[in-house]
């Protein structure tokens, strides 16, 4: 089921690429992309493990430069490789913090609020210019 | 027989019918290839819904291909067809962007002289609109500049949010229109709708039940004024009687059996590409059913689609919100020849997601990419620092632009699927570039520190109008104002085939209060009307 440790490294190689460490944050191995989170990706989505190791064999054995260079050419690999690689990094909640960003969170609508645009006039200049559609033409 | 009316599709147009003519006690039967769409699957709240939301509410038919999909060969088409065939239709899945038509979307002929009007106007559908808001639970302002005044929607609009608010402080800068934009999004309870959380899940279902889907606010109703709703339920052609009249439809079950379903009337909700498929399905013409004027499945419509991202200094959390739009603009809509092109388009204010999004090709542009060293100061510069116009643009009937039979592909039980051929002509090119060109200069007036035309993409075929044309004469049109065919009097279509021209707007709220009006003109012509004993 899962990936080899060949394919692993392989894959953390070029997702290294990808995204590597800046901005105070890991790159892309260090934060468990060709690990844990690979794991969690392909169950999320078993459907992407063929065509990753596909994308995978395809540069077997190029430095990952030139390896991406390949990838990139090839929509189908450069697809799978672009969605499990930020996929996978994104599901870090250390790299979620980090960006600051907290995943979908409900944020219901006060109903009972006045709306801002009408206490503080935001829209009036459009009332006050008028009509803008052309009115259906009478015969 | 058992039923007065058959209708193939359980979308919105086909919903409105079947609840409306069950009210006046009319025996309704509906056909729906689909399934019931299954919310346990829009999990918004698991990190992986990114990628899950992409297979199990996907827009397109030929990668979803779920049991309810037919294939649609789209190599010849600049655009790809996308929708969602199961109860509710694509109201399952669309951004509830709810826009009325303008008055002079129909009278394109008389006042640009160009395509054709509608057979009937504004203000002939204005009740309707106003019906099928209450009935959608839409959000939204009256008295929009941008249409003739009367009542509006019956719930308020959706909170502006930051960003709208400051692409609406530099609208009214540079002297151009805005609203707060109208939405199907209950911005409270509301009926069989729940309240908005502003999740901006819209487009891959709502897991709140707070969005305007017909699986929703029409079905269940439906259901209690005893129509029947058979799902899984595949048309493959209309059952045409010596006399000319239809008797109903032949279909396939989940497990392949075949059946035939009689009906006094039937009504095609099936789409701008599955009721022209249909059509020529049926009969023993070579050119199908219904299409003595040979238009059947020609004229397609899709609109082509551009956006504009703005990326700003200030903080929007805007990776969600509602999606729906905060505001939209009307400001370049109506014709102005000065410009290279005729028609216009209509503008939506949206989200643009979360850090996944902020990573792809689409609507960042390749050229663009953020892989690479700076990769992690890029994505914080995007996300929930940016907000995007959605463009729709008006694209013009055309003979060349249509669908056809596809004989090779055929859809799980031997049916022959689609074929759609389409490409976008001078017009919509000239129209999309001046479009994008002007909402670059809305966003840099906002204040944003850079702006993004992304780059044309296929997949955005949200919107299938056209392919039965309503008009007067059966010479040049497929049906009547009525919806009834001119060739076939027991056959109609109530759906966006009917469009003789496509307006640059979402198309629903037209194609909701057609279905109602249509609806109503058969309750009213019952007595006269003919139908298959
Ligand atoms: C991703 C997406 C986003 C959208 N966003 C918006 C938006 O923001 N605003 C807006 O106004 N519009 C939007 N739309 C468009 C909107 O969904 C459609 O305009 C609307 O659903 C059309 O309604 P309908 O009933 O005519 O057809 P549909 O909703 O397409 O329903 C047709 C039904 O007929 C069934 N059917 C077809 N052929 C057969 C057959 N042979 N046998 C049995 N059943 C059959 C199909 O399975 C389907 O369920 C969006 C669409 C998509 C896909
Ligand atoms: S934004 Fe509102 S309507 Fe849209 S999916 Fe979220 S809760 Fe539902």
């Amino acid at each position: 089921m899962a990936l080899t440790d060949a394919q692993r490294a392989q894959l953390g190689a070029l997702a290294d690429q990808l995204i590597p460490a800046g901005g105070g944050m890991p790159s892309a191995s260090e934060a468990g992309v060709a690990g844990r989170y690979l794991d969690e990706v392909l169950t999320s989505l078993p459907d992407l493990k063929a065509p990753l190791e596909t994308a995978l064999a395809a540069v077997d054995g190029l430095e990952p430069e030139a390896a991406l260079a390949v990838l990139r050419d090839d929509p189908a690999a450069w697809g799978v490789l672009t969605a499990v690689v930020p996929a996978g990094y994104f599901m870090n909640p250390a790299i979620r913090e980090a960006i600051g960003y907290p995943g979908l969170e409900r944020r219901p609508i006060d109903a009972t609020a006045a709306p801002d645009y009408l206490a503080d006039g935001l829209l009036d200049s459009v009332v006050a210019r008028g009509p803008v559609y052309r009115p259906t033409p009478t015969d | 027989m058992e039923h007065d009316v058959l209708i193939v599709g359980a979308g919105p147009s086909g919903a409105i019918t079947a609840k409306r003519l069950a009210e006046e006690g009319l025996r309704v039967l509906v056909l729906e290839q689909g399934d019931w769409p299954d919310y346990s699957k829009a999990t918004v709240h698991r990190e992986d819904f990114p990628l899950t939301a992409g297979r199990d509410w996907g827009w397109d038919p030929n990668l979803r291909q779920a049991p309810g999909d037919y294939p649609i060969d789209d190599a010849d088409s600049d655009i790809t067809a996308l929708m969602w065939n199961g109860v509710g239709g694509g109201t399952v899945v669309y951004a509830a962007q709810w826009q009325r038509n303008m008055p002079s979307d129909f009278r394109v002929k008389t006042l640009d002289g160009i395509a054709d009007d509608w057979p009937l106007t504004y203000e002939d559908l204005e009740p309707y609109y106003v019906r099928v808001e209450r009935d959608f639970g839409i959000s939204g302002l009256a008295n929009d500049t941008a249409f003739p005044p009367g009542e509006g929607p019956p719930l308020p609009p959706v909170p502006l949010g930051p960003a709208g608010r400051r692409v609406a402080k530099a609208h009214n800068d540079l002297g151009w229109h805005w609203w707060p934009a109208p939405n199907a999004i209950a911005t409270r309870e509301y009926g069989r709708l729940h309240a908005c959380q502003q999740v901006g899940t819209c487009l891959q279902a709502c897991a709140y039940g707070a969005k305007g889907t017909a699986d929703l606010t029409h079905w269940p109703r439906a259901l209690e004024l005893g129509v029947e709703l058979r799902t899984r339920a595949r048309v493959s052609e209309l059952i045409v009687r010596p006399d000319g009249l239809v008797a109903g439809a032949r279909y396939v079950d989940a497990d392949g059996n075949e059946h035939e379903a009689r009906a006094g009337v039937t009504v095609l909700a099936a789409n701008g590409v599955g009721t022209p498929r249909l059509l020529l399905l049926s009969g023993d013409s070579p050119d199908g059913l219904a299409n003595s004027s040979g238009m059947v499945g020609k004229r397609l419509m899709m609109h082509p689609f551009g956006t504009v991202v703005g990326v700003f200094d200030e903080d929007f959390r805007a990776w969600q919100g509602p999606w729906g739009q905060f505001i939209h603009s009307l400001e370049f809509y109506e014709t102005d020849e000065s410009r290279g092109f005729v028609r216009g388009a209509k503008w939506g204010l949206q989200p643009t997601g979360g850090p996944f999004s902020m990573t792809s090709a689409y609507p960042w542009g390749a050229e663009n990419e953020i892989w690479g060293p700076g990769f992690q100061d890029a994505v914080r510069g995007r996300l929930g620092h940016s907000t995007m116009w959605g463009i729709i643009a008006e694209d013009l009937p055309e003979e060349s632009n249509r669908v056809v039979l596809d004989r090779v592909n055929r859809d799980a039980d031997g049916v022959p699927g689609a074929k759609i051929e389409y490409r976008l002509s001078e017009n919509s090119r000239r129209l999309v570039e001046f479009h994008q060109a002007r909402a670059k200069e809305s966003l840099l007036a906002a204040g944003a520190r850079d702006v993004v035309v992304a780059p044309f993409i296929r997949s955005t075929g949200w919107h299938l109008l056209g392919t039965t044309v309503m008009g007067t004469d059966p010479a040049t049109s497929v049906v009547d104002a009525q919806g009834r065919c001119h060739d076939v009097p027991n056959l109609f279509v109530f759906d966006g085939s009917v469009w003789p021209t496509s307006a640059g707007m979402n198309p629903t709220a037209t194609i909701a209060a057609l279905a109602l009006r249509f609806a109503e003109q058969l309750i009213e012509s019952r007595r006269e009307q003919k139908v298959a004993a």
